[in-house]
Parts: C-alpha cells; structure tokens; sequence
C-alpha cells in the first residue's frame, strides 16, 4: 500500500527565455519529499537558471512552481493569480535554502553572523539565540573551531560549508545546491560533499546541479539530464547511468569519463 | 614691486578665524544634511522604485550640469518665493547641501553597486527583502569605498563655501575680502587665505585616512 503524498515541488511548463533564447524550456517535474535529484547536463544546458527559477532569484518567463502547497508567484483568487509583492516573494523565499557555486558568504561578517544574520534579521529572533541557533547549524558542518573567522580567512570547502549551514538555519523544507562544488580545489570538494550526503541521510529534499558523477550516483535517488533547457532524462541513477536512453546523454557520459579518466 | 606686507596678514588673523569658523559651521551642517539627503537619494537610485529612480537622475543631471555658483543664487532666492525666509547662513548651508546631495547620491549608488552581485542574491536566498539586504549586506560593505569618494566631496564641498561670499555670508573668503578692500593688500592676504584653507583640508584628509584605517 502506498501513502499518498503532495509533492514537495511542483514544476509545471516552466520557461525562461533570455532574449529570444529559451535557456529553460518547458519544464516539467515533480520532487517528492526526500527525494535527492540530481540535476546533471552539459554547462548552458540551463541547470542553474532552473534552480534559480525555483526560487525567484530569477523570475520565470512562464510557468509554475509550487513548493510544498505554495505557489511562488502569486495567489489565486477568485480564478486568478494575482502576483506577490516583492515582501510576499521574500517571505517565500526563506523556506528555500540556496548554496552558490561561488559561497557568496557575507564578506563583513564572521561565520557565526553569516549563520546568524537570517534568524536575526528575516524571522526577528533576538541576536544571542540567533547565534545560538547558528552554532548549532556550524557544528553540525563540522564548523565549530572557525566561528568567529571571517570569509576570507576560510577555505573554499570551509566558505561553502558556512554558506550550507546559512541556508539550513532558516530550517528550509527544500535546499537547492548550485553546483556547490565547481569553485573548490580538487582536495576540498570531498567534505563539502560530506556535508551535503549528511543532509541528504537525513532526509532533506533537496535538487543538487553537479558535475561530480560519482557523488550523484551514489547519493542522488533520482537523476534530471538536461540539455538545451529541456529535461532530456529523468531517472533513477541506476538506471541512467548503465544505460542512459538518449544518444545525448550518452554523449555526455562519455565526454565526462574521458575528462575524469585525463 | 614692494615687499610683504605681513602686518596686514598678523591684522587679519582675528577676522578670518572668525570667517574660518563660519566656513567650518556652514559646512558642517551642509554635509549633514547632504549626507541625509544624499544617501537616501543612493538608496532610492538601487531600489526597485522607479518614479523616485526617474526623479533622482533628474536632480543628479542638474547638479552635474549646472555651476555651484549658479545653484547658488537659485537656491538663494528661490527660498523667499516658495514661502522659506531663511538667514543667508541657511541660505547658503541648503545651497551647499543642494548641490552636494546630487554628488553623494552618485557616491553612494556607485558603492553599493559595486558589492557582487552574489551577496545580493545570497541575501535574498535567505529570506531578506531588497531593503535588507541594501541596510544588512550592501551598506556595510560599500562604506570602507565610499570613504574616499566622500572626503572627496567634503572636501570639494569646503571649497564650494567660498562661493558663499556672493550672498554675503561672512565667511572665511568674504571675511578676507573686506580686509583687502579695506588695506588693498589682495596678494598678500588671498596667499594667507589658501593657506587656511589648506590647513583645514589637510587636517580633514588625515581624518579620513584615518577612518578608512579603521574600516579595513
């Protein structure tokens, strides 16, 4: 017997278009709770417009998303969708947690405030359990010892690692990782990694652009290629890495392993 | 050609202290209210509002476009029409600030949109509205290159406070100018005058680097 579940998100036809070009083109998915997908293609396939399009960090040519019952882009009433205000947008937003190719931790503030400063400042609760809370979310990216350290005085592994636990901080119900491993040193993409297959251990939904086969092997339940803007494949890592259907997707595996073999 | 006429230099120290300290007060309080006027104008220039946006380039083009000189006298007798029977003092501290208002709004748009366009983007990740993540994110960062700029301004603005004299302010510039009409001595005292005016600049420039020191 099956449980009938909402899906977590809800993606119905959506586009993005810059200019006459459709950088995301009619895309449909649904992510369950839990799943972990990851979001794998050729770079300009349209993987980051994607995730940014779910969050509004880029608003949809057309389309819909709905995370967890909500609809990003307006209300209904009466039939029709009257559109968010821009506060409406950002109340949204924080159920979403995003993680950058490039951290983006706030440069003036240390670790701990980089945590802090969502608890503080978007859902208003007092600075000292602000950072308490973001202890907390440090520790569990294993970054205790390095609270009081600005950005610069970290790792990229250590920067992302904060930018992680930033996100988590907001308790999100889904997290969208940005090729969080692309900017790093060859030896410091494995603890990012870490952290994020800890995330996933626990639960968390989440949609994960990567370029790191293995780890979306391993960790992902489910696999998006995309190619063109267009959701060529959508299966189990299992399945598509034995035997991916499309020709392009087997162009790209190929491509990859030539590269990782060097 | 004669020599120095130092006497009438030591002669005018009195006065032009005096006219010093009129320059320093309406500077003061012209940098005060252009820095209010001036940052909020910035802010309006990032934001997503597009009358006030439309607005602000208007007042910006103007002030770029035309002399302080010019803003001057249409300030100065603007005030009295539009109902405002200020003393020339304030006449001159809100022609100042007039014009320094659209230079500082440059400023300060220039600074924020200068931060990468990640922190913004984190920001609103994470929950924050445009306006936080400007007062949280952007403002603080962008404070540490602004400094320069500003003294710049404040500088420029010091200088401007001469062209005051034409309203009949009593400050440093027209304070040396009565005592050259009085003893005809222009050389002499025009050199003493650059160099209080120097004096306080430099002071005032040591002043910021220190500040940016400390915002490092």
């Amino acid at each position: 017997m099956t449980v009938p579940t909402q899906p977590l998100l809800r993606i119905r036809g959506l586009s993005k278009v810059f200019g006459e070009v459709p950088v995301v083109d009619r895309v449909d998915c649904d992510v369950m709770p839990g799943e972990i997908v990851m979001v794998i293609g050729p770079s300009g396939a349209g993987k980051s417009t994607l995730l940014r399009c779910v969050n509004r960090i880029e608003v949809p040519t057309t389309g819909e998303v709905v995370v967890d019952g909500v609809n990003m882009a307006g209300e209904h009433r009466n039939g029709r969708l009257v559109a968010d205000s821009p506060a409406a947008t950002a109340r949204k937003r924080r159920r979403i947690g995003m993680v950058f190719q490039r951290f983006n931790l706030f440069a003036h503030l240390s670790a701990l405030d980089n945590v802090a400063i969502g608890p503080r400042r978007v859902l208003g609760i007092k600075l000292a359990d602000a950072r308490a809370l973001a202890a907390e979310q440090l520790a569990r990216v294993h970054m205790s010892s390095h609270i009081a350290k600005r950005p610069i005085q970290l790792s990229g592994g250590q920067q992302q690692r904060v930018a992680i636990a930033r996100a988590m901080a907001m308790r999100p119900v889904l997290m969208l990782f940005d090729e969080p491993t692309s900017a790093l040193d060859p030896e410091l993409v494995g603890e990012v990694l870490e952290v994020i297959r800890e995330l996933a251990e626990e639960g968390m939904t989440m949609l994960v652009v990567t370029h790191e086969m293995q780890f979306a092997r391993e960790v992902g339940t489910r696999v998006l290629f995309l190619d063109h803007g267009r959701v060529l494949e959508d299966a189990s890592p299992r399945t598509f890495f034995a035997n991916p259907g499309q020709a392009r997707a087997k162009d790209f595996l190929r491509r990859v392993h030539a590269m990782a073999e060097g | 050609m004669g020599g120095f006429d130092w006497g009438s230099v030591w002669y005018a120290v009195p006065y032009m202290l005096r006219g010093a300290l009129v320059t320093l007060e309406i500077s003061f309080w012209a940098m005060a209210l252009a820095s209010l006027v001036g940052v909020t104008l910035g802010l309006i220039s990032v934001s997503d509002l597009r009358v006030l946006k439309t607005l602000v380039r208007g007042y910006v083009y103007f002030v770029r476009g035309t002399p302080a000189l010019v803003q001057i006298f249409l300030v100065y007798f603007a005030l009295p029409r539009v109902g405002f029977e200020l003393s020339s003092f304030w006449s001159g501290v809100v022609a100042l600030a007039f014009n320094s208002a659209g230079f500082i709004a440059e400023i300060v748009r220039a600074g924020l949109q200068s931060i990468d366009v990640g922190q913004t983007e984190a920001a609103l990740s994470i929950g924050m509205t445009t306006r936080q993540s400007i007062v949280h994110i952007l403002l603080p960062q962008s404070l540490r290159r602004i400094t320069p700029p500003m003294t710049n301004e404040v500088i420029t603005l010091i200088k401007n406070s001469s062209l005051l004299s034409v309203i009949s302010i009593t400050e440093l510039t027209r304070s040396a100018q009565l005592i050259i009409a009085e003893r005809f001595v222009p050389f002499e005292l025009y050199a003493a005058l650059a160099v209080y005016y120097l004096v306080m600049i430099s002071a005032l420039s040591r002043a910021s680097e220190y500040v940016e020191r400390r915002l490092a």
